[in-house]
């Protein structure tokens, strides 16, 4: 097991992505504090499966777009799974909207959630990673930071912000011992995406993925817990796309 | 802590995070002119030293310690010109400024400028008296 002795903790773990980080972390013999805003027996249930696999973790509730409930959720962390080596800011929503109908508050949102929870969280663990010299954060980004889509402009715009910061903090805590990187899912159905399946279960994206396949949850979880690990050492500031193909496609062609 | 085995852990400390030869990390060398420290540099080096000896020292710590109290309208004149009374404050906390050639040029945000490598393990054993071992 690449991760025994250490502590993680996953923000907005209840579901989707988050969770199959955290048992994948789990799995890896990391002790995990699961980190939700409302779904509570959703969480509990995480803590359940993993103990129930023989691993170690702990609920903590917060939400990650205040500051001082960011402090606070990392706090309790380390007070509660005696210590904290992995950080995996995963915590996300989205309020998908033509630009033409967006409201402001739908793009400060999504902002102060998927980008402010990164920096807040990150904020928040630096004088526990400093002062140990070791830490490595993952945070969970998307390939719409990187590319374009109908109706996700304040999505992307949050995921690009991550990316950015992803590489500063990387540049900046490197000589600290601490590693910064980036997973970049492209689609995998978890409630966050569903709105863009349920036009026509997704068949139409699906067409647009080299691979044919969505990603599964386990899949980009595979991704994270190889950068919260020894094996991504010498990686830092990377962002690494988990999308089937789909980022490096210029658009559906053949030659005849 | 012994004050010899302060100086090496700072000088450790400054090798360590500047990537410069123990010669140069010399007592008498500045951190930001001679050694050419930056921000960043020095939250490396506290983090390091206190890692090493226990002893937290924060960067926004040093100008405290540096002006001792004492105000920043008594420390230095209305052109920010070290006062008299900076220039006494000084001496305890950075001995090798010479008074006579600074008196009248010395400006506040300079003064930090001159910190030295030996300054900081004074300061390091003066924080660490309770907390160092």
């Amino acid at each position: 097991m690449k991760l025994e002795g250490k502590s993680a903790l996953v923000t907005g773990a209840s579901r989707g992505i988050g969770r199959a980080v955290a048992a994948a972390l789990a799995a890896e013999g990391a002790a995990v504090a699961v980190n939700y805003r409302s779904g509570k027996a959703q969480a509990d249930e995480v803590v359940k499966e993993i103990e129930s696999n023989g691993g170690k973790a702990v609920t903590v509730e917060g939400d990650v777009s205040e500051y001082e409930a960011a402090q606070r959720i990392v706090e309790q962390s380390i007070e509660q799974l005696g210590g904290l080596h992995v950080l995996v800011n995963n915590a996300g929503i989205s309020r998908d909207a033509l630009i033409f109908n967006m409201e402001p508050t739908d793009w400060l949102d999504v902002m102060r959630v998927n980008f402010g929870g990164v920096f807040n969280c990150t904020k928040a663990v630096l004088q526990h990673f400093m002062s140990q010299r070791e830490g490595t954060i993952v945070n969970v980004s998307s390939m719409m930071g990187l590319r374009g889509w109908t109706g996700e402009s304040n999505y992307a715009a949050s995921k690009g912000a991550i990316n950015a910061f992803t590489r500063c903090a990387a540049v900046e805590l490197a000589r600290f011992g601490i590693r910064v990187n980036a997973a970049l899912p492209g689609f995998a159905p978890t409630d966050l995406v569903q709105g863009l399946l349920e036009k026509d279960g997704g068949k139409g994206i699906l067409r647009q993925i080299p691979m044919r396949t969505f990603a599964t949850v386990e899949e980009v979880a595979g991704v994270v817990t190889f950068l919260a690990g020894p094996d991504s050492s010498y990686m830092t500031g990377a962002l690494v796309e988990v999308d089937g193909g789909v980022g490096t496609m210029l658009g559906i062609g053949a030659p005849l | 802590m012994a004050e010899s085995q302060t100086i090496s852990a700072v000088q450790e400390a400054v090798v360590g995070a500047l990537g410069v030869s123990e010669d140069e990390a010399a007592p008498d060398a500045t951190l930001m002119d001679d050694l050419g420290a930056e921000s960043i540099d020095l939250l490396d080096i506290l983090f390091r030293i206190e890692r090493s000896t226990g002893v937290k020292i924060q960067a926004s710590d040093l100008s405290e310690y540096i002006q001792g109290g004492i105000p920043d309208d008594e420390f230095s004149d209305e052109n920010e010109i070290i006062s008299e009374k900076g220039l006494e404050q000084l001496k305890k906390v950075m001995p090798q400024i010479d008074a006579d050639e600074q008196r009248g040029n010395l400006h506040a945000e300079n003064v930090i400028k001159l910190f030295t490598v030996q300054n900081l393990a004074d300061m390091v054993e003066q924080r660490g008296g309770s907390a160092g071992s």
